[in-house]
């Protein structure tokens, strides 16, 4: 039974990386977990888009060419964001079903499962990303300043979907319960995201809680995507440093947190 | 010491003021079985944590296949392969897949792992659920796969916590026939159960943990022997011929056996330590006094009965040094 292989070959870490990445990525095509993706970008665009693409379009007018253009930044974070959940259920179920355990006692570097979980989570935000633009793109949302900012448009949504993963993961993996981990992790999102200026400008909120809105971290990356996606109004900002900073510094705020704490969570064997 | 597989050298480890551990030592020989037995919370799986690099000790010292599990834990777990009590393997995928991708994580390349993960299938009897996600498994399929992905590349040594936990007694069968394959093949096993009929079964020998330290260690013909070894027992036709029937065995019957008698015994239990023959001098005395007997018997203590009377005992010693009692064979 066990003659047949008699030597250990030598396990190179790039090759057990690559497996797991495939192993994370593999199953979302046929679990459903790339359908449900499409379906929540979706919903959430006709959700957001019909009923409030008038009375809202009246509100964003001046600002925003139209209402798609207006709202398309908060899909596509909402995108990443369902993203980085998923992951943190696949991180929840690894750890729950014992399997970070068991790869503690074979020979994987400490940090290359945690690496493979984020390599997936990076294709899960990518899948968000390309579906939010799509749902975009059917509702009027268009690119304004050229390649070079399209480019930063993604490259920004990615950052902010790397820095969210870490965070994600982190709590998944250590929370060990997948039921709990969703429903935990979506509450926070969806009110950011309803208190944002995603939905509708920060004057339309009462004047008590626009501070939030204006400086919490969902609507400066809103402010942000805006100004590197351009438009036809002139209202619209340019993508200069001080529109930029607050989400640099947001970005860099997240993972300040996440990546030591992810550090000391992989090496420390589950 | 190089014939040994694991070599377990006074470990202790705490969680918090919990003592887990309190100076643990034993060994597991190349090739051996050894049960791991203990109830639940006496150590087992933080021994098997500490051993497969996944907890270090406080103190003490464990080396496994030549590897210290503190200073070298990358060449323990190239040598050794771990089935905890929970099946971890992916669910998402076939059975087939998670032996592939257990073979690529060993290091095995595409084809060799797709080989290996075949010959796996076959031989663990899956055949007609290899291309089944694992989730859709009963708990005996389950539990060979999860067994299976760890024998993509040949362990020396092997740890099985609790692997039958919760089976039926079918597929408790099929993972038994399991270890003995490891037996045949060479592979030291340490196996953690609270059944004692599986170690029994299963193990050369055994060891009983309780409260952190081992309270006795042999084999389980040699722990029952501990614990008195074989014993007649005698019942009377009539209970009121307890007292004559105590005269009557005299010197047969140790005073330890005869304080246990109380009134409302209905048999004497004694030591046989010339198995029948000594039955064969109680039946004949009695016979001689004219005591008529309902049923006589020589019985031998059930590990079960080992078990008890030994955690029995170290609950009542709590001394934390105790030094473990090796049964001379």
């Amino acid at each position: 039974m066990t003659a047949a292989i008699a030597l250990r070959p030598e396990p190179s870490a790039l090759q057990q990386w690559w497996v797991l990445t495939v192993r994370s990525i593999a199953p979302t095509l046929r679990n459903g977990e790339t359908a449900t993706a499409v379906a929540a970008s979706v919903i959430f665009t006709a959700g957001f888009y019909i009923p409030l693409k008038d009375f809202m379009g009246a509100a964003t007018q001046g600002i925003a060419s139209s209402y798609g253009q207006y709202l398309t930044p908060l899909i596509a974070l909402q995108g990443i964001s369902f993203a980085s959940i998923s992951g943190a259920f696949r991180a929840a179920t690894d750890s729950a079903a014992g399997i970070n355990r068991r790869f503690g006692s074979m020979p994987i570097a400490a940090l290359t499962p945690a690496a493979a979980r984020m390599s997936a989570n990076m294709y899960r935000c990518v899948v968000g990303l390309v579906i939010a633009l799509i749902c975009g793109h059917a509702i009027g949302f268009r690119f304004h300043r050229g390649p070079l900012y399209i480019v930063g448009f993604c490259l920004l949504v990615l950052l902010v979907g790397l820095a969210l993963s870490s965070l994600f993961d982190l709590i998944g993996t250590r929370a060990k319960n997948p039921e709990a981990t969703t429903p935990l992790l979506m509450l926070p999102q969806l009110i950011f995201g309803l208190i944002s200026v995603g939905v509708q400008p920060a004057e339309q909120f009462p004047g008590w809680i626009q501070p939030i809105v204006r400086n919490q971290p969902i609507s400066q990356f809103i402010y942000a995507l805006r100004a590197l996606a351009g438009d036809t109004t002139a209202a619209v900002s340019s993508p200069t440093w001080s529109v930029m900073t607050p989400t640099y510094l947001w970005i860099l705020g997240l993972f300040a947190i996440a990546v030591p704490m992810s550090a000391v969570s992989a090496s420390r064997r589950p | 010491m190089a014939d040994k597989s694991v070599i377990v050298d006074r470990i202790s480890k705490s969680f918090g003021t919990v003592q887990a551990l309190r100076g643990i030592s034993f060994e597991v020989g190349q090739g051996e079985v050894v049960g791991l037995l203990g109830p639940n919370g006496a150590g087992k799986t933080t021994t098997v944590d500490i051993l497969s690099t996944l907890t270090r000790p406080d103190e003490g010292c464990a080396i496994v296949a030549g590897h210290d599990v503190v200073t070298d834990p990358a060449g323990v777990r190239r040598s050794i392969t771990l089935t905890g009590q929970q099946v971890a393997v992916d669910e998402m995928l076939t059975g087939y897949e998670n032996l592939v991708m257990f073979g690529r994580l060993q290091g095995l390349g595409k084809s060799a792992a797709r080989t290996r993960a075949t010959e796996l299938i076959r031989s663990f009897d899956l055949v007609d659920a290899a291309n089944r996600r694992v989730g859709t498994y009963s708990g005996g399929m389950r539990r060979r796969i999860d067994i299976g992905c760890g024998l993509v590349v040949r362990p020396e040594v092997v740890f099985l916590d609790e692997p039958t936990t919760g089976l039926d007694p079918r597929s408790r069968k099929s993972i038994w026939d399991l270890v003995t394959r490891f037996k045949e093949a060479g592979i030291a096993t340490l196996l953690t159960t609270q059944y004692l009929e599986e170690a029994d079964a299963l193990s050369d020998r055994i060891i009983v943990i309780d409260h952190g330290i081992v309270i006795a260690e042999g084999t389980a013909d040699e722990l029952k022997e501990r614990t008195g070894g074989n014993y007649c027992e005698i019942v009377p036709r009539d209970v009121n011929d307890l007292p004559a029937m105590v005269d009557v065995l005299s010197a047969l019957l140790p005073e330890r056996n005869r304080a246990a008698l109380t009134v409302s015994s209905d048999r004497i239990a004694m030591p046989a330590p010339n198995g029948a023959t000594t039955l064969v001098e109680a039946v004949w005395r009695l016979d001689a006094a004219k005591i008529e007997l309902a049923d006589v018997a020589l019985r031998r203590p059930s590990l079960d009965e080992v078990f008890l009377s030994l955690t029995k005992d170290s609950s009542q010693t709590s001394v934390p040094d105790r030094p473990a009692t090796s049964v001379p064979s």
